[in-house]
């Protein structure tokens, strides 16, 4: 099966939902509207496509969305698990929140949890919507969103104490 | 405390306490076989904070084998007497390395291991790391990222010197409190995010 063949099969499958389609070297990105994606990402998942590897965000300042990425690929389907392929929606920044995949995909509960400390994305019906890495003083500062400035520190310093 | 016919009476343990150890390090002159006996036997605790901990492993392997130094890592902070930093702490992570440190009963020293352990190294100017000398007294840094083996065996030489050179543990026991060391209290509470 090459991308073009793999693209069709998707297409086919998620129906009217594919708002886009994204390509680049080695994966493709399949953009959806925000309502929508519990359902592409279930159907996706009866494609085939049974876990993800890995959640991730983007942040849009100027033209104020997020983008919020599932990178999902296959173990049992020898086929698929050549891919890796994208599953994302834009969240507004002004309102962020989302519907939780979790219940399509189990494994996303802790990555969803670390997005929501980092970026301050709410994921709505998440059993468990804690910060999970940053003690919470910090995960209320959401340090990946572009305008958390880090404080810079100086290159020289004084020596630390030795003795 | 003295035996009487079988009977034992205990008196003021502090003064006994003290008396005792007048005799042993003062007249009795045990203070370098102390020192001697601490320095090998340098038990550091498990506690991995970062991805030095690798070497820390590495360190105790067949291989490199710093158990020949008398150095075995022990899993209890209890039963051990040095703690080796092992990398980035970060600031959940710092809450956990001074509540280690406080239970480990003195003579305890520590090392701190890593680039990141002694400015941040690839952390640095991170927002959620910890410096491990602003947290507990270091003894002696290793730099490299990671350090080799070679170079944690030669921390823990360097450590064993400095305790038989400077005496520091018979000191330590005669008075009270370590006297070539600054005693380290944590600016701000490292735990407070945990008490809230
Ligand atoms: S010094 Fe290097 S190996 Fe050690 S904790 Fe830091 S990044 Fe990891």
């Amino acid at each position: 099966m090459d991308v073009e063949e793999l693209k069709k099969r998707i297409e086919e499958a998620l129906g009217g939902l594919v708002k886009g389609i994204e390509e680049g070297k080695g994966f493709i990105d399949v953009i959806v509207d925000l309502d929508n994606i519990v359902e592409a990402a279930s159907r996706l998942k009866e494609l085939g496509f049974d876990h993800v590897k890995s959640l991730t965000v983007i942040d849009y300042p100027k033209e104020n969305r997020f983008r919020v990425i599932y990178h999902a690929s296959s173990y049992l389907d020898e086929e698929l698990a050549k891919y890796i392929v994208g599953i994302g929606a834009d969240v507004p920044r002004d309102n962020p929140r989302m519907p939780t995949l979790v219940y399509v995909w189990r494994g996303v509960e802790f990555q969803e949890r670390e997005v929501y400390e980092f970026f301050g994305i709410e994921f709505t019906g998440h059993p468990d919507m804690r910060p999970l890495l940053l003690v919470p003083q910090l995960a209320e500062a959401k340090p990946l969103r572009k305008e958390f400035i880090v404080k810079e520190e100086p290159i020289i310093r004084v020596k630390p104490p030795t003795g | 405390m003295s035996g009487d016919g079988g009977r034992v009476y205990v008196g003021n343990l502090d003064r006994s306490a003290k008396r005792a150890k007048d005799l042993v390090m003062g007249k009795l002159r045990m203070g370098r076989a102390v020192d001697w006996a601490t320095a090998f036997s340098l038990w550091p605790v498990h506690l991995t904070t970062s991805c030095c901990g690798c070497e820390f492993a590495a360190t105790w392997s067949p291989r490199f084998d710093a158990e020949q130094h008398g150095a075995l890592p022990w899993v209890g902070a209890r039963q051990t007497n040095m703690i080796l930093i092992e990398g980035t702490v970060s600031k959940k992570m710092a809450c956990a390395v001074r509540v280690t440190w406080e239970q480990m009963p003195s003579p305890k020293f520590a090392i701190a291991m890593g680039a990141c352990a002694i400015d941040g190294g690839i952390f640095y100017n991170s927002y959620n790391i910890v410096r491990p000398w602003e947290i507990i007294p270091v003894d002696v840094y290793i730099p490299g990222c990671p350090p080799r083996p070679e170079a944690v065996a030669r921390a823990i030489i360097e450590l064993q010197r400095k305790i038989r050179q400077k005496r520091v543990v018979s000191k330590w026991i005669e008075e009270g409190w370590r006297p070539d060391k600054e005693y380290v209290a944590p600016k701000e509470d490292p735990c407070s995010w945990w008490r809230g």
